[in-house]
């Protein structure tokens, strides 16, 4: 969130990895994990840097490395004159980054199942965007700004089976559930904490002639963090597919998770939507935060 | 909270449940529906947007070693393109 705004905000940088470098996203969680060539190419890279404790802590951060593995440099600056200092990394880093031999490109090779994760076949893929509507404190700086303006994104996955429940005009309950254990949470800021599946405190969906109305409930037992929120939504179909599935959900949310500070004092707005994902944008592919480790958790 | 959470419990099994006024809002209508779903589209004219981010590390190499360019890992806790 804050990199989006700041650090790849900056033209110079973005002309940079525009033109001169191959450019990659990723959630290292997976990477430094998987038993598989993509892992060993980034645990390559990572243990020439000073992030190389794979099972304990994270390695994130921004690295350069050339195509056979060769580390160029690691950042994880963002402090004022990072942007200014980035820069100065990627250049020192094209000037050095050739290779004295042709390099092989790596094949995928057999994949680790637990970090690789596909959309489920015959099911569909919706965006999911959440939004603090307002109630923050003035911003001190540029950076909690940056946090306080974010728009979180995530995807939801609907299995085949589901998919067809919806062509029929029906909700199964296990998709409502996934919905809104993994998908209605304050992801604005940072990584958020889904909800257990006894916090969902009270969970009300219909779906008739193809619009959705519903109501939930959701609570930590201690009740720090839940969120009380409403949904309307409208759903087509066409050729025994769904081909429109545009929902809102509006509340008031409240708390935060470990990695979600600084939200808004008190009870505050949080508007979620969902459509579905056509595949234009890269993001389209990524799994869902929920199911991060442990897919068949996700799809219970 | 005990209260609550019966009147809640109470709600779920007989299937019966608005929360138009705990959540603070009137009920949604088509109006807060077009204008939420709208504003909650990002912009696609953010300068991060324009650069052409993979999203596989492997795919990047076989890129860059065809190209003769070094790669640029944006590694994060959570997907970069996604919550974080």
């Amino acid at each position: 969130m804050l990199d989006r705004a700041s650090t790849f905000s900056d033209p110079t940088i973005v002309e940079l990895l525009k033109t001169k470098f191959v450019p990659v996203a990723i959630d290292q969680a997976y990477q430094r994990r998987q038993e598989d060539a993509e892992g060993e190419f980034y645990r390559k890279i990572a243990l020439q840097g000073p992030r190389h404790d794979f099972e304990g802590s994270t390695t994130q951060g921004f690295y350069a490395a050339t195509s056979s593995g060769r580390f160029l440099f690691y950042s994880n600056y963002r402090g004022p004159g990072g942007e200014e200092g980035l820069i100065g990394e990627l250049n020192t880093a094209l000037a050095t980054a050739k290779e004295a031999h042709e390099v092989a490109p790596i094949a995928d090779g057999e994949l680790d199942r637990r970090y690789n994760p596909r959309p489920p076949k015959g099911g569909l893929v919706l965006r999911a965007h959440a939004k603090v509507l307002h109630g923050y404190d003035p911003p001190v700086d540029r950076f909690q700004k940056i946090f306080q303006e974010g728009l979180g994104r995530d995807n939801f996955w609907i299995t085949a089976a589901e998919h067809d429940a919806l062509v029929r005009g029906e909700l199964p309950e296990s998709l409502k559930l996934r919905m809104v254990r993994f998908h209605f949470v304050d992801n604005t800021r940072g990584e958020p904490p889904m909800w257990e599946r006894s916090e969902v405190r009270a969970l009300s969906m219909t779906l008739k002639d193809g619009v959705l109305r519903g109501a939930v409930s959701l609570s930590t037992a201690d009740g720090k963090r839940s969120y009380d929120a409403e949904m309307l939504g409208y759903i087509e179909t066409g050729g025994r597919k769904v081909t429109r599935m545009d929902v809102v959900v509006r509340g008031l949310f409240e708390g935060r998770g470990e990695y979600t500070k600084d939200p808004p004092p008190g009870k505050f707005p949080l508007a979620i939507s969902f459509t579905i994902a056509d595949g234009s944008d890269t993001a389209d592919a990524i799994p869902p935060q929920g199911s991060r480790g442990w897919v068949e958790g996700y799809f219970e | 909270m005990k209260i609550r959470n019966l009147l809640l419990s109470v709600s779920v099994l007989t299937g019966c449940f608005s929360l138009a006024a705990s959540s603070g809002f009137a009920e949604l209508d088509q109006s807060d529906f077009e204008v939420l779903h709208e504003s909650l589209k990002p912009d696609s004219t953010e300068p991060w947007r324009q650069i052409p981010w993979r999203i596989s590390l492997l795919e990047g190499q076989r890129v860059a070693a065809a190209e003769g360019k070094p790669i640029f890992i944006w590694a994060m806790d959570g997907h970069p393109l996604g919550c974080t």
